[in-house]
């Protein structure tokens, strides 16, 4: 049964149709399936093969990745709060914008779904400076900064990604906190993230999460402090 | 204009066209910050002038950047960068009500905002007109709400919001293109570059490709025609949707994404029209000068199977060194003639 709830779930978010989406969701839930198992068992696994699809060069495309972002979000608020038990968070992770880059489509991406994965995600908005990047990973005990640019010299702007790596091998933060980069220049460059100094980076926004989620986990316990 | 119009109507001149894309550049080149280059129709022009001169490539371009057409609609705050393109910093639409309010210019031409551009068109006539094809970037209706109220909101107002007011918004960008097309080529622009992101599926699914780009990319040719028209989707890929294109909308020319097959490209086309082979820029900052020539080499030499073609690059960041740019031409041009 499971299955077949994923695959109605991802045909709705394939076809961007996020009241269908809603309508698979509360028939499953009508038959008894659990808000736990929705989130777990449907709209993670509906976000894994999506991924699985990009990797794959099924021809996705950004209105799926956003409508898998935007509903993968909605459905998870939903149910968490209809959890038996509180669920821990994963991790935490700050997000934002490089320093001059006022996109913010990729980290709204990102975001949403980080939301399924169960980590608390901090948004620092647009034209980030990098000692906020660092500040606020500090202040909320996060593992993951997460820098999306969409432009080239943003990406590679002495006040973006370089200076946050600088900044985090200063206060000898590097094993505690991994860097993660997204946005178009990546793309067109699948070498310029070793370039600038991070730790990993991602084509698109729903990969990016499956990304944040792994090192999350490489850098600090399931259980946080 | 000679090698461009015999590339379009599938002959040879003495080489295929060659389109390089310094718009960038020209500030550097002037000696000037950005915002003072952009300022001023005539810096855009003498920089174009001066830098096809130096490297010897077939078109220029007339003034243009990101957030431009926000200008011509209303947006007071740009962004400008020492070290790349300026970019809206506050959108036109931040309320529902801000769309009903937007107001179209019926003669964009006559418009404050259009004057620096005006005065760059007329002074590249003036120097090249009917030699070197001087190029316009308008922006198709699908794709304009980013610019105007950010790519995000416009997604949520795209797939999410009421179809009412998303119709309403793409009827203004739609009567804006037309608006612009008419100014542009009043003032002298032989190539319209129709920038359309979401005229591609790597944007949309198929479907709503076809339920929305398609109708409303009909509706911004419906006026003035497609004479001119180059499709583009802003380096989003195009060969899933080139024979809709042709078939739906008679363009005839393709400026490819750098990710575009060049040689399935060519089979889906056939003889109907022109390709750009597009060198993938962003990453040839860090080539070695002989690691940009080979990859220009490669482009050519796989486009140039068929006479309806030629060579242009994407959106050559500030940050790549000259002795690139100048490998870069030298490939282009050695690898040019038939």
């Amino acid at each position: 049964m499971l299955n077949q709830l994923v695959a109605a779930y991802n045909e709705a978010v394939y076809d961007t149709d996020r009241d269908a989406a809603f309508a698979v969701v509360q028939r499953a839930l009508d038959g008894g399936v659990t808000p736990e198992q929705v989130v777990f068992d449907v709209v993670l696994p509906a976000i894994e093969q999506m991924m699985g699809g990009i990797a794959e060069d099924f021809n996705s495309n950004l209105a799926q990745h956003f409508m898998t972002a935007q509903i993968a979000s909605e459905v998870t608020e939903a149910m968490v709060g209809r959890f038996a038990v509180k669920p821990e968070v994963l991790g935490r992770v700050i997000i934002g914008t490089s320093r001059g880059d006022l996109h913010t489509l990729g980290k709204r991406i990102v975001t949403g779904c980080l939301k399924t994965y169960l980590v608390e995600v901090h948004d620092l908005g647009v034209n980030v400076a990098p000692e906020r990047f660092v500040e606020a990973a500090i202040e909320k005990g996060a593992s993951v900064i997460a820098i999306s640019s969409m432009m080239v010299h943003t990406a590679r702007s002495e006040e973006g990604c370089v200076a946050v790596r600088r900044l985090l091998a200063d206060a000898g933060l590097e094993e505690r906190i991994r860097l993660v980069v997204g946005g178009a220049p990546y793309r067109f460059d699948p070498q310029l993230y070793r370039k600038l100094g991070a730790d990993a980076w991602a084509a698109d926004g729903v990969t990016a999460s499956k990304v944040i989620s792994k090192l999350i986990v490489e850098v600090t316990p399931w259980t946080m402090a | 204009m000679t090698r461009l119009v015999a590339a379009v109507e599938g002959r040879r001149a003495d080489r295929i066209p060659v389109f390089c894309n310094l718009l960038d550049q020209g500030a550097p080149h002037l000696g000037m910050s950005s915002e003072e280059y952009f300022s001023r129709g005539e810096h855009v022009a003498t920089a174009q002038l001066e830098l096809r001169e130096r490297y010897g490539y077939d078109n220029v371009w007339s003034l243009a950047y990101v957030g431009k057409e926000a200008e011509f609609l209303g947006c007071k705050d740009i962004a400008f960068a020492p070290d790349g393109p300026p970019n809206v910093r506050d959108f036109v639409l931040k309320t529902p009500a801000d769309i009903e309010a937007l107001e179209v210019p019926t003669n964009l031409a006559d418009t404050p905002a259009f004057e620096q551009s005006a005065a760059c068109l007329k002074l590249l006539r003036d120097e090249v007109g009917g030699r070197y094809p001087i190029c316009a970037y308008l922006t198709g209706s699908m794709t304009l709400p980013a610019l105007l109220m950010g790519m995000d909101k416009w997604m949520e107002l795209l797939l999410l919001g009421p179809a009412s007011l998303r119709d309403d918004l793409l009827t203004k960008c739609s009567d804006f293109y037309d608006a612009e097309a008419r100014a542009y080529r009043a003032a002298g622009a032989d190539v319209l570059l129709y920038a359309n992101g979401f005229g591609s599926t790597d944007f949309l699914p198929k479907r709503l490709f076809d339920a929305l780009a398609l109708p409303w990319m009909k509706r911004d040719f419906a006026p003035g025609g497609v004479d001119g028209v180059v499709y583009y989707a802003g380096t989003a890929r195009l060969n899933p949707v080139l024979n809709d294109v042709v078939e739906q909308l008679d363009i005839r020319a393709f400026y490819l994404s750098p990710f575009d097959d060049l040689t399935e490209a060519r089979q889906r086309l056939g003889d109907r029209g022109l390709l750009s082979g597009v060198l993938n820029d962003i990453p040839i900052a860090d080539f070695t000068p002989e690691q940009v020539r080979d990859e220009v080499t490669r482009i050519i030499q796989a486009g140039k199977v068929s006479e309806r073609f030629l060579f242009g690059t994407a959106v050559m960041p500030l940050n790549i060194p000259e002795a690139n740019i100048r490998a870069l031409m030298e490939a282009a041009l050695a690898n040019a003639a038939w």
